[in-house]
């Protein structure tokens, strides 16, 4: 799933209609729009209403195979309007704490520093992209992810030879339009690495057959987790079975019985296929 | 190539960091203030940043020449280590540094000129003793020398000091520098070996067997003194076979001259990093193996680790005189 935050309705639009997401009528303290593959959400403009849409996000669902995307408008001093940029470093200006985006993909578009300010300022800084949201929703999200999953993406709006008096919805929504195969890109480009994190997560499958059957504490259901992925590993013809434990009355003699098993099987090592 | 390069900001006009960069000239520039903020942060995967890892050119201000742990040594009366550079461009999953550290990025210390500091200071404080410096604890000694020039910096250092030996550890080919340099009585090249079929498996990225192999031999004609280590030894069923045949390949190339030493070291590693290593890569069969917990380190199994350790000794024995022998064992604690 790859959560999308925006701050305004104008900068959703593009993406509700290109990604045919619907309405998420569950949820009314933020509007939420998805598909099977992507969520979004519109957090409301500054850096605080950003890390509470992200939260909420990361909060309402569980969150499986998630990367993160902040998507919106930016200016810049002189990088040319409606061009997109991929923030390598966040900067959040009132704490001058920086946040480094792990930056695994190749970005489709140049990148740039993103600076995150607390109210709109007449000056532009040198050098940065300045936006509203982005160092809250990096602060966020980086609690539910790793930082290779998590981006901000920004559109330049204005710059200055082109001033905010000439932002509109409407030229928004087109902004973010016009660069929807950038978009796209990243989205491809994270999902497979998210899908890759997920799966070194996932428990064996056989785990909750396992403990359907025989009761295990706490501490043995993680015992039978890793005895089950070292199965897994060994790759064995045979793949775990509570069936084949039957004879057993307890989950210790289950632990026990597994862990000779593997024990006994030989380790021989293949040519690694990469 | 790497697609970003962090640099501190206090070292961003050193001559070393100019001279790396231009080796990457694509590569998009961030600032930041101390290395730790990219490197030692919390929330990121290793797994997932050894695909395509970024370059951190940073500044060391202190521990610059470290005691070297227990175990790690080759006879001489005092052991240290130092690192240039943290991480390596191999990516070898029994490696305790996938366990060790949060981040896969490569840190490039580039105030080499401290480090040789520190190194005299620490061999003029012990001016009788035979001193011994590793540099390939933390990453590997020759893999990034196109790009670090380590050697080509570090061996006029030692040169000039007498009693302080240098070991080079490395599983790379990338040996032109020493190739065009006199070699030195104190510095050995040290190569890494498991038996190729585990090279294949777990060493990604590592240059075969014969591959390391005729580096060490044109090393060897040029009067370098070599090092061979097997550490870790990784087990399979049948491990005799493979590690006769590793053993016979090597010295039926190598002349016994030319070897300084010989080393032997079990699979061992710190608990903690164990299951760090063994959560990046659930379906690794390496992890899968008979391991047991001896105080506070993973290892294999008693048995299996002397029953291997004995047949690698006797092997050796038959190549090598014991004097050249070291086995990488910690000490017995009471």
């Amino acid at each position: 799933m790859i959560n999308i935050i925006t701050a305004l309705p104008c900068e959703a639009r593009a993406l509700i209609d290109h990604y045919r997401l619907q309405g998420n009528r569950r949820h009314n303290a933020f509007r939420c729009y998805q598909n099977d593959e992507l969520q979004l959400i519109i957090s409301g403009v500054g850096k605080i209403a950003a890390a509470i849409a992200t939260t909420f996000l990361a909060a309402s669902a569980p969150q499986r195979c998630s990367a993160w995307l902040n998507l919106g408008i930016a200016g810049h001093p002189h990088k040319p309007v409606g061009e997109p940029l991929f923030a390598h470093k966040i900067i959040d200006a009132a704490t001058a704490q920086s946040f480094y985006p792990g930056i695994i993909l190749s970005p489709p578009c140049p990148t740039a520093p993103l600076t995150t300010v607390d109210t709109p300022e007449q000056h532009y800084r040198e050098n940065t992209m300045v936006d509203m949201e982005a160092s809250g929703f990096y602060a966020a999200a980086s609690r539910f992810q790793s930082c290779e999953l998590i981006h901000s993406l920004k559109i330049i709006s204005d710059n200055q030879a082109h001033s905010t008096d000439h932002i509109t919805e409407k030229t928004v929504t087109a902004f973010i339009a016009d660069n929807l195969n950038t978009i796209d890109a990243i989205i491809t480009a994270l999902q497979p690495l998210a899908v890759q994190l997920e799966n070194t997560k996932q428990p064996p499958a056989e785990l909750y057959a396992f403990m359907e059957r025989w009761r295990f504490t706490a501490y043995q259901q993680n015992e039978l987790r890793l005895l089950l992925r070292r199965w897994h590993a060994l790759a064995l013809d045979i793949p775990p079975d509570p069936r084949d434990f039957t004879d057993y009355k307890n989950g210790k003699a289950i632990l026990i019985a597994i862990k000779d098993h593997l024990d006994a099987q030989p380790i021989r090592f293949e040519q690694a296929s990469h | 190539m790497h697609q970003v390069i962090y640099i501190e900001e206090v070292i961003a006009d050193h001559p070393r960091t100019l001279s790396i960069c231009a080796r990457f000239p694509k590569a998009t520039i961030v600032y930041c203030k101390h290395y730790g903020e990219i490197f030692n942060r919390k929330g990121q995967n290793f797994r997932l940043q050894k695909q395509k890892p970024a370059l951190i050119l940073a500044n060391k201000y202190k521990n610059l020449v470290l005691d070297a742990p227990d175990g790690y040594g080759i006879g001489g009366q005092r052991n240290y280590y130092f690192s240039h550079m943290l991480n390596c461009p191999y990516d070898c999953r029994y490696c305790f540094l996938q366990g060790m550290y949060r981040s896969a990025n490569y840190i490039i210390f580039v105030n080499y000129e401290d480090f040789q500091q520190s190194i005299i200071d620490t061999a003029n404080q012990h001016p009788n003793e035979a001193l011994w410096f590793f540099s390939g604890y933390d990453c590997d000694s020759l893999a990034y020398e196109p790009v670090t020039e380590f050697t080509k910096a570090f061996l006029p250092t030692f040169r000039q000091l007498p009693n302080a030996h240098l070991e080079l550890r490395t599983k790379s080919v990338q040996i032109r520098t020493l190739l065009k340099s006199e070699p030195i009585d104190n510095c050995v090249v040290a190569y890494s070996f498991t038996p190729e079929v585990i090279s294949q498996a777990l060493e990604h990225g590592v240059p075969s067997v014969e591959k390391r192999i005729e580096a060490m031999v044109k090393l060897q004609q040029h009067g370098w003194k070599l090092g061979l280590r097997f550490d870790p030894m990784v087990y399979q069923e049948g491990f005799e076979q493979l590690y006769q045949q590793l053993f016979e390949q090597l010295f039926s190339r190598l002349s016994t001259d030319s070897i300084h030493s010989v080393s032997l070291g079990t699979l061992r590693t710190p608990k903690a990093f164990h299951q760090n290593m063994a959560n990046l890569y659930p379906e690794e069969k390496l992890f899968a193996g008979r391991f047991e917990e001896n105080r506070g380190m993973i290892t294999y199994q008693k048995e299996l680790e002397e029953q291997m350790t004995r047949f690698c000794y006797d092997q050796l024995m038959q190549y090598i005189p014991q004097s050249l022998f070291f086995a990488c064992t910690p000490a017995e604690k009471p």
